[in-house]
């Protein structure tokens, strides 16, 4: 008898893992991480391997050297995080500045605050946003593409957000055509294809890793608040299409908003963390100086889910 | 298909591993000797009543109620009583045991051993709940509450349904489908006395989606029976489906409150075995001395599973050598379902009157994973049946807050393990809310206690 295990129930596990999730978030990547590679070649593939490479390897010789505790050292989130953070770099940003994002990602962000699951701010972010006012010329030097697809009407100089105060709101909502769905030149790496990042977001759905609410509220505020401003005035603001295709909507509400560490427990406590980025990022585009806000609405929106966790709770069983 | 109904809040959906379900019933031969145990039921130990040297008949009462919430206990064989005392439980704990010597099979004439099946219900209530508390019936659905004392509501509360609990969600286990497969009009007539016992209450028998032979079987058996108020009803396959408070929801579609009782909400929760045992109290005077139990595992060849009718007092292991012996794999040997049962730390304990499986896991089926950090994932606050937050609880009890572990209803943790389940971080949330639970239902007990106290003290003042 001796050599059989005594322990308390449940005898049983589902079998997740952190690591699990963590893979399966990876895998979700993959579709939009192949296209930005596929339009912006070699060059694209470098920052992701120096990102997700320095990402890893600082969490872990922090982990070991500074906690001494390798338990707090997770591969596959290291490498969520890294790719996370080129897929948010323009793919001229030199390598240099991509570590120094990485450092302090992993290092400032997410490690001095505990390490994995007590980090406030999603480092990601966190990492783009800091390069972004410390680099800005670099952050917003946006090339051609030079990858192994040629697009014709790819052009440089500027996003589609970008344009948006050359052309005027009524011009570059034109410019949005079903093509953008398929593929939107300019921006960030990860955000090339809105189609891709979707199908990895539906991946995630079916895999159970994350539930669709706060990626929904952000779409469903977006929609409706580009909506109300677009009718108002539609020379001065872009319409709901627009705005939901371009930038980093898609990228941030179905892989950076949903972050299990930054976002709300709750059902409804992420409702109101998603209503909340999507309101914020709409007047920042709107009345802000720069023309992106997905980055500043979800960090401000993380600095309020400790308060979201403590106000909002699931239902408990025969309580009113 | 109507929409099956399930519970509302929470719940798992393990893989459902009934890997016995197709194993008929089967009669264990009688070992050399049994040792009955003195605690099988929730409350009291029962007082023997038997000396060392007394011969006793399969169906002997040999130990009395010890106390309001407690059961009779019977002789499960015929022979002479050798030894009384205390003998290792499953967990290794001493418990008053009495040890009879098999010899023959003789049972007690007023038994009725036949197969036919009596469908007349007695007129008497009390001669009902007199008979049922005679013969030892305790909840067989995993807590062994003693049936008379359930069927026996409080003055002024009325029972509006009766449950019957089909659902068997724990994997593995196979021997409420079976009885309800092979015994089913027999559970049926079962259902009619409680239902007559509760004043002629509706009797709803769930079942879960994932047995539709038992349901088929079932639903035949209430055709032909064709006692008023009864239905079959299929219930969405979830874990914890057979939790007496998840049931209730499930078939009534309300919530009992924060340390009520069902009855609270007119519901009383009976399992499908216990509708059997009452049967066989009630119309054939046959006291609990069997029941049936599932040997099955992840790790256990399906030719070497078994569903067995047990006589109460044959230890695991001599059932175990009757199945071919404890499997190399085994990693884990547990009795119950994966999700709630205790494992078997003493393979030479004695079966009772709730035993329902010996379970074989393997190594790569029950395996913890290392530890790591909370990720804030919240799958845990997602798969609690009670609607509780594992996660903020055991932060809690790390921070030996029992104010707030109350305030976040710790105290109604049903203890189902879907938390620790779900956990990709594999932290030990069930364990720990389990001790911090304990706590506060200690400090509880003392409140209301101390209120108790002062309030007799304030009466004693008065007069």
């Amino acid at each position: 008898m001796d050599k059989h295990l005594v322990s308390p129930n449940p005898h049983i596990h589902a079998a997740v893992s952190t690591e699990s999730l963590m893979r399966d978030v990876i895998i979700a990547l993959l579709p939009a991480i192949i296209v930005s590679v596929l339009f912006y070649g070699w060059g694209e593939l470098l920052i992701l391997a120096v990102s997700a490479l320095s990402c890893v390897l600082f969490e872990w010789a922090i982990a070991k050297f500074l906690f001494k505790d390798t338990a707090l050292f997770c591969c596959p989130a290291a490498l969520v995080t890294g790719l996370l953070l080129a897929m948010n770099l323009p793919v001229s940003t030199p390598w240099w500045i991509v570590v120094l994002g990485a450092l302090f990602a992993i290092g400032v962000v997410k490690m001095s605050f505990g390490g994995i699951g007590q980090n406030v701010f999603n480092p990601a972010i966190a990492a783009r946003v800091f390069l972004l006012v410390s680099f800005p010329q670099q952050m917003t030097h946006w090339t051609a593409p030079a990858g192994f697809i040629h697009s014709v009407d790819a052009f440089s100089g500027a996003t589609l957000l970008g344009q948006v105060p050359v052309l005027g709101a009524l011009e570059a909502d034109k410019l949005v055509s079903l093509q953008t769905l398929l593929y939107n030149i300019g921006g960030s790496a990860g955000e090339i294809s809105a189609l891709a990042l979707l199908v990895g977001w539906a991946y995630l759905l079916i895999r159970r890793v994350i539930k669709p609410w706060i990626t929904l509220s952000i779409f469903a505020t977006v929609a409706v608040v580009a909506g109300i401003f677009h009718l108002a005035d539609p020379t001065l603001y872009t319409g709901p299409l627009f705005n939901l295709l371009t930038g980093g909507v898609i990228l941030g509400a179905c892989f950076m908003a949903t972050d299990y560490v930054t976002s709300p427990m709750s059902t409804w406590g992420g409702v109101i963390y998603g209503v909340g980025i999507g309101f914020l990022l709409m007047m920042i585009r709107y009345f802000g100086s720069y023309p992106e806000g997905v980055s500043f609405a979800i960090l401000l929106m993380n600095m309020t889910v400790p308060l979201l966790n403590r106000w909002f709770h699931g239902k408990k069983y025969g309580r009113a | 298909m109507a929409k099956l109904t399930t519970f509302s809040i929470g719940g798992v959906h393990p893989d459902d591993s009934k890997i016995a379900r197709g194993c008929a019933i089967e009669v264990l031969p009688l070992p050399s000797t049994v040792y009955i145990s003195m605690a099988q039921h929730l409350g009291a130990p029962a007082k023997p009543v038997v000396a060392v040297g007394d011969k006793v008949k399969t169906g002997t009462v040999i130990a009395e109620p010890g106390g309001f919430i407690s059961a009779f206990v019977h002789s499960s064989v015929s022979g002479t009583v050798k030894s009384i005392g205390p003998r290792k439980d499953i967990a290794g704990n001493p418990v008053t045991h009495v040890e009879i010597t098999v010899e023959g099979d003789e049972w007690e004439e007023s038994i009725d051993r036949s197969d036919t099946l009596v469908t007349a219900i007695p007129e008497d209530r009390a001669a009902i709940l007199d008979r049922i508390k005679a013969c030892g019936v305790v909840g067989l659905g995993g807590a062994t509450f003693p049936t008379h004392v359930k069927l026996n509501p409080a003055p002024g509360s009325k029972a509006e349904c009766l449950i019957l609990n089909g659902a068997e969600c724990e994997p593995y286990l196979t021997s409420d489908y079976r009885i309800m497969l092979e015994r089913s009009r027999e559970i049926v007539v079962g259902a009619a006395i409680m239902q007559a016992v509760l004043g002629g209450c509706r009797c709803v028998i769930g079942i879960e989606e994932n047995k539709p032979e038992a349901i088929a079987a079932m639903d035949a058996a209430v055709l032909s029976l064709g006692y008023p108020g009864i239905e079959v009803l299929p219930l969405k396959k979830k874990y914890p489906q057979g939790g007496e408070k998840q049931l209730i929801d499930a078939v009534m579609h309300r919530q009992v409150g924060s340390g009520a009782l069902p009855i609270s909400v007119g519901a009383v929760v009976q399992n499908v075995a216990t509708a059997l045992a009452v049967y066989e109290a009630v119309q054939k005077n046959k006291p609990l001395i069997t029941n049936t139990l599932t040997v099955t595992g992840d790790c256990l060849p399906v030719e070497r599973q078994h569903n067995y009718l047990f006589r109460i007092g044959m230890p695991l292991s001599f059932i175990a050598e009757q199945a071919g012996g404890v499997p190399e794999a085994a990693a884990k040997l547990v009795s119950g379902g994966p999700m709630m049962g205790k494992a078997i730390a003493n393979l030479d304990a004695t079966t009772v009157k709730g035993s329902s499986s010996i379970l074989y896991l393997s190594e790569a089926a029950t395996k913890r994973g290392k530890e790591s950090y909370c990720i804030r994932c919240g799958r845990c606050a997602d798969a609690c049946p009670m609607g509780l937050e594992p996660f903020l609880l055991r932060r809690l009890y790390v921070a030996g807050d029992l104010e707030g572990l109350e305030k976040e209803a710790v105290q109604d943790c049903i203890e189902c393990g879907c938390c620790l389940y779900s956990c990709p971080a594999y932290i030990p949330l069930l364990d720990q809310i389990r001790m911090a639970k304990g706590q506060v239902m200690g400090v509880i007990r003392a409140r209301a206690a101390a209120a108790k106290a002062a309030a007799e003290a304030a009466k004693a003042a008065k007069q």
